[in-house]
């Protein structure tokens, strides 16, 4: 929203000295966000007054025409399209660099062959009108050479306020609002709100007119006005100029005055064409209505809109836009000023939905005061009759009130502001600062009774925190001192999945050298689909925003072969780890409401995903990585492959296992398939670990801390011995016979795995040192001997298992 | 016995005394003292002496295996250094290892984390699917507020039993507060960093993910100077010892009064440049006092108690922090990115 400083000073006095930008950091301190300033005369930068000193025909165009132009400094060859352009003439002349307010830049051209160093403008190019038939012809007492805002007389500044910082004050989208604000933080005396004298509202004569209002919801109040004898012409300069300087585009005087007083006061008005209309009407639209809007778009009526009817077939939508059909016309010469207050919630709701959003909608979605609708129309039509002394009032206003306020006077003890501040900011102060935004307060003892004015309390003053916010922000937030917190010891628990995190984090980036990513927590259905996952089990989001990012992840996964893609033509090999959480459909661990009802699963995973060249190295790396972040964590915790009960339908067949701790299943691996790959068009191998966090956390929380193992005393004896087995037997089902057979062997490790010549078709060779050690003694040859006979003898029966002779 | 060992050795020193290279030398180190070698052989056989003659056997061969490791590691010793021997460039790199590196968003929410546990905060967690009335309505944002609009939440495609969708992508880190309240009562003091996601199309500026971190202290007699305080202590520790502090009025439903707090632009310190957007000052979090809608929805008298809350985009401060200018790298997953930090 733009302010004018000049129209702000209508109603509040600021001091002179005070530069636009003490000014707007006055309101910026203390009210609202100024996002910047801009003095008028900038507007029309490179824009002077030129003489018209020759016109000819355009050689190679009918309609266009070559000028020269005297602008003081030079004389400028000119193409110029306008018909009415002739010698002598004095015009507005954009040279070359100006920026127009309608964004048009100018630049040295060529135009059919001919060359142009400038523009001629035409009314509406310079942000004054909306006439583009012919360039704007200046008056006699134009000077060559001046600038074209010296003519204009502008000498306004105008501000830019942030419009979401006033989201809260509707009294605020109108310059009289903000000039009682100023004149608070300024203290400054306000004058009061112009209005006509009462001689002036004696209606003449009677109009037909009649206003019912179905839902008293959707309208507190409405008034209707009929006035007749005028007509459309152009607005007198004055009402052109502020429209302008507040960037309104000046259309015509009955419509234009009904915009300045809605940035006057902050009431938006809309002006009918009055023939035909009688009967009036406020209610929801029905199914299937529509209307054609005074922009001439033609617009289904969402559900619950608000509509204005005459006859009771809609010609406005209420707060919003008004129809084309009853739209000011050339002809009109009679006019209904509509002056009410809809309700915001339907108002917003529907402009939302017709994705139409205009001044007046922004301000009747902010809550407006039904006070407001009365002094709106007295003021417009103080101002009609000073543009058409003609004019009349046909009858009597209909004013339908369907509200009722009782101001009700809010407690505030003196040394609850003093406590909650940190500052005490003495009572007349406090007085003096309330009183001066419109609030009554009367003293009882040590409390301020204080009641809201009508334009507060309909929205966003209601209790003693928003009595509190006036006074510390008229101070100013800047003036409360910093005062140290007195301590209060933490009484809450450890973080302790946060300090697993950060663990997980530590080794998987150092030992592990991998890279963290973070990803989206939405995937598509198109990769989902690659992944010959089920789209039907996904949770998805009701409004996305693009098809990349509808369904909420299941696994780490599917975004993670994404970030393959995007680094595979940089890095042949690399790893990548994430930790985050993932949605199911069913129920979790957080409560939805007091009710109980619980939400989504979301618990969180650790994904860590390996890609390179070769299909084996990366499920090797990808194995290893998840055994060094689990053995970082408990180095004397069993860690285990297992097969994987259902594998996931990306993994290569047979390639996938389930990682256990502790005895306790916390995740899988797998290798992705080539034909996964080949779907998201990976040229690299990939491997993929999954660990659930919750039962990471579970272990970390139950496992007991690391106990010291002295160093043993007695040596250990380490045995070589190889094994023939079926190469379908499984590692970890051989080693854990190896490893749990007989107390005195501490250690299985396999150190090399052999298929090939000698062993026979179908055969593999795992070898493994088998370290023995007794805390107690030196362990003799022939003790060890006999275990590993019996060992022998144990894997023979089992496996089927031959000892290789090396 | 000590013969055959006295033997062993006298060949081995021969052969020794001829080497002139390593690959010889470990020729020979096979043939006698490695595992499988003659040594070994030899030695092997002590079991099969009469338990009185091995003590003597056993000694014997210890003093001729010493004196055979002690000669053959002089020869290779010296063979070595002669194999070595030559310039060494000291300036060639040493043996490359990989790094791995933590997300930029990470270590800052770390050093955030740390700071505001030496001021006695706890690190909280929350859900990022929320329900409309942890972040919304115990927030003091009623039904219709313009907050809730489509435009700016996800809607996660699960209907309630009156056949509403009620359950959102959280659009703040402030959904946490009340559960918080509700969790641990007062006093509190926590901070909750963490996703949060806006229905919003992205570019350089925007994004639907992202991240901030919320901070809650509730306490009797808790006012507005004690706020100001705890965010002084963060403009330093983000910024430097001079850093300093402006707040302004800012409107959000789930404080009264609201304010957002500016630092001193670090780049500029004040005087105003491209990153402040020339007014030395940067805008770097919102805060005000809990409303007391909120507290009594956390189950905590705001007649007894008050308390202050604040949040941060930990996305802009990690953008400030390296001079990142596009929000959209972070979730790009490329490591061009990634292995910068």
């Amino acid at each position: 929203m733009y302010l004018s400083i000049n129209w702000l000073k209508d109603f509040v006095k600021i001091p002179k000295k005070l530069t636009p930008d003490e000014l707007a950091s006055v309101l910026t301190l203390h009210t609202v966000e100024v996002e910047g300033w801009q003095a008028q005369s900038e507007t029309y930068k490179q824009v002077v007054v030129g003489r018209v000193l020759t016109v000819a025909q355009h050689p190679n165009a009918d309609r266009l025409r070559l000028t020269t132009v005297d602008v003081k400094k030079e004389t400028l060859s000119i193409v110029c399209g306008a018909p009415n352009v002739a010698v002598g003439q004095k015009v507005a002349v954009a040279l070359i660099g100006a920026v127009l307010p309608n964004g048009l830049e100018i630049k040295e051209s060529e135009i059919r062959g001919e060359k142009s160093y400038g523009m001629i403008c035409a009314q509406d190019e310079l942000g004054l009108g909306t006439d583009h038939e012919g360039i704007m012809v200046l008056n006699d007492n134009a000077k060559v050479g001046q600038t074209f805002a010296d003519y204009l007389g502008l000498k306004d500044t105008t501000l830019e306020i942030d419009n979401k910082s006033l989201s809260n004050r509707g009294d605020l989208w109108g310059h009289y609002g903000m000039a009682r604000e100023l004149g608070a933080l300024l203290k400054a005396p306000l004058l009061p709100y112009p209005q006509p004298d009462e001689k002036l509202l004696e209606a003449e004569g009677k109009a037909e007119l009649s206003v019912k209002i179905e839902n008293k919801k959707a309208c507190s109040r409405y008034i209707a006005v009929k006035i007749e004898n005028v007509k459309t012409i152009e607005s007198p300069a004055w009402l052109k100029e502020r429209l302008s300087a507040v960037g309104a585009r000046p259309v015509n005087a009955l419509v234009d005055i009904t915009n300045y007083v809605m940035l006057d006061s902050g009431q938006p008005l809309h002006a009918f064409d009055a023939t035909g209309i009688s009967k009036l009407g406020v209610r929801y639209s029905k199914d299937d209505e529509g209307l054609e809007t005074l922009d001439g778009k033609e617009r289904m009526l969402p559900e619950e809109t608000i509509v204005i009817t005459n006859n009771n077939e809609p010609i406005a939508i209420a707060g919003i836009m008004g129809g084309a059909h009853s739209a000011i016309k050339d002809s009109t010469e009679s006019i209904i000023i509509e002056a009410a207050t809809f309700d915001a919630v339907a108002v917003r709701k529907a402009s939302a939905r017709l994705n139409l959003r205009t001044d007046a909608s922004m301000r009747f979605e902010k809550t407006l005061d039904p006070h407001l609708p009365e002094i709106a129309w007295k003021r417009a039509w103080q101002i009609i009759k000073g543009v058409f002394p003609e004019a009349r009032l046909a009858g009597v206003p209909v004013d339908i009130i369907n509200f009722e306020m009782e101001p009700v006077a809010i407690a505030v003890d003196f040394s609850w502001l003093k406590k909650s501040l940190g500052k005490d900011i003495g009572r007349k102060d406090t007085v003096g600062i309330l009183e001066r935004l419109g609030f009554t307060v009367v003293i009882e003892g040590n409390v301020l009774m204080v009641t809201a004015p009508t334009w507060r309390a309909v929205k966003d003053v209601s209790i003693k925190e928003d009595i509190l916010e006036e006074a510390a922000r008229v101070i100013g937030y800047n003036e409360i001192p910093s005062l140290p917190l007195a301590a209060t010891l933490s009484q809450l628990p450890d973080n302790q999945e946060m300090e697993l995190e950060r663990k997980i984090q530590d080794v998987l980036s150092g030992t592990g050298h991998l890279s963290e990513t973070y990803n989206y927590s939405f995937v598509s259905e198109s990769a989902l689909t690659k992944l010959h996952f089920d789209v039907n089990n996904y949770l998805k989001l009701v409004n996305p925003i693009s098809e990349q990012h509808v369904y909420l992840r299941q696994s780490l996964l599917t975004n993670m072969l994404q970030n393959v893609r995007t680094n595979q033509f940089n890095y042949p090999e690399f790893g990548l780890f994430e930790i985050g959480r993932v949605f199911l459909p069913i129920a979790g661990e957080y409560y939805k409401d007091e009710k109980g009802e619980l939400m989504p699963y979301q618990g969180k995973r650790l994904g860590i995903l390996v890609a390179g060249p070769d299909g084996n190295n990366v499920f090797n790396r990808a194995k290893g990585l998840a055994e060094l972040m689990l053995s970082s964590l408990w180095p004397q915790a069993r860690i285990e492959l297992t097969v994987l009960e259902s594998s996931p339908l990306w993994v290569e067949k047979g390639q996938a296992a389930a990682i256990s701790c502790a005895g306790k299943e916390i995740g899988f691996t797998g290798r992705l398939s080539a034909e996964v790959a080949n779907a998201f068009g990976l040229k690299l191998k990939v491997a993929y670990v999954e660990i659930n966090f919750k039962e990471l956390m579970a272990l970390y929380l139950s496992l007991p801390a690391n106990q010291y193992i002295e160093a043993p005393k007695y040596p250990p004896v380490t045995r070589d011995i190889a094994f023939v087995v079926d190469e379908k037997i499984l590692y970890n089902d051989f080693w854990k016979v190896l490893i749990d057979f007989h107390p005195l062997i501490v250690k299985a490790e396999l150190f090399d795995v052999y298929t090939g010549a000698g062993l026979g078709e179908g055969m593999k060779s795992l070898a493994f040192h088998l370290t023995y050690q007794d805390k107690e003694r030196t362990l003799t040859a022939e003790e060890i001997d006999l275990i590993q006979a019996d060992l022998i003898k144990r894997c023979q029966d089992k496996f089927e298992a031959q000892v290789r002779d090396f | 016995m000590k013969n055959k060992l006295e033997k062993l050795r006298d060949e081995f020193l021969e052969g020794l005394a001829d080497i002139k290279d390593l690959s010889s030398l470990r020729e020979l180190e096979l043939k006698y003292i490695s595992r499988k070698g003659k040594l070994s052989g030899l030695l092997s056989e002590l079991k099969e002496i009469s338990a009185d003659l091995r003590r003597e056997a056993g000694e014997a061969a210890n003093s001729v295996k010493r004196e055979m490791m002690e000669k053959f590691d002089e020869v290779r010793a010296s063979l070595e250094k002669k194999a070595e021997g030559g310039f060494v460039d000291p300036t060639v790199p040493g043996e490359k290892f990989e790094s791995g590196q933590l997300h930029p968003i990470t270590l800052v929410r770390r050093e955030l984390e740390d700071f505001f546990a030496t001021l006695g905060f706890s690190v909280m967690d929350g859900p990022e699917l929320e329900s409309e009335f942890y972040n919304f309505e115990s927030l003091n944002v009623p039904p219709h507020h313009p907050a809730r609009d489509m435009q700016d939440t996800f809607y996660v495609d699960i209907k309630n039993k009156q056949g509403e969708y009620d359950l959102t992508m959280r659009t703040q880190t402030s959904n946490e507060q009340v559960r918080a309240m509700q969790k641990y009562g007062a006093p509190l003091k926590a901070i909750m960093p963490g996703r949060v996601f806006r229905c919003e199309a992205t570019d350089a500026r925007h994004e639907h993910t992202f991240y901030q971190l919320e901070g809650v202290v509730i306490d009797k007699n808790i006012n507005f100077g004690h706020m100001k305080n705890i965010l002084e202590a963060v403009g330093k520790k983000l910024y430097g010892p001079d850093t300093q502090l402006r707040m302004r009025p800012k409107f959000y439903p789930f404080v009264e009064p609201g304010s957002n707090g500016e630092y001193t632009c670090f780049l500029c310190q004040g005087k105003g440049c491209r990153v402040c957007k020339q007014t030395g000052w940067l805008e770097i979090l919102g805060c005000g006092l809990i409303h007391p809608n909120v507290m009594r929805a956390g189950g905590i008298d705001p007649e007894i108690y008050s308390g202050f809350a604040f949040g941060f985009g930990l996305n802009r401060l990690v953008m400030l922090k390296y001079g990142i200018d596009d929000i959209r790298v972070f979730n790009s997953g490329d490591l061009r990115f990634l292995k910068q930090f």
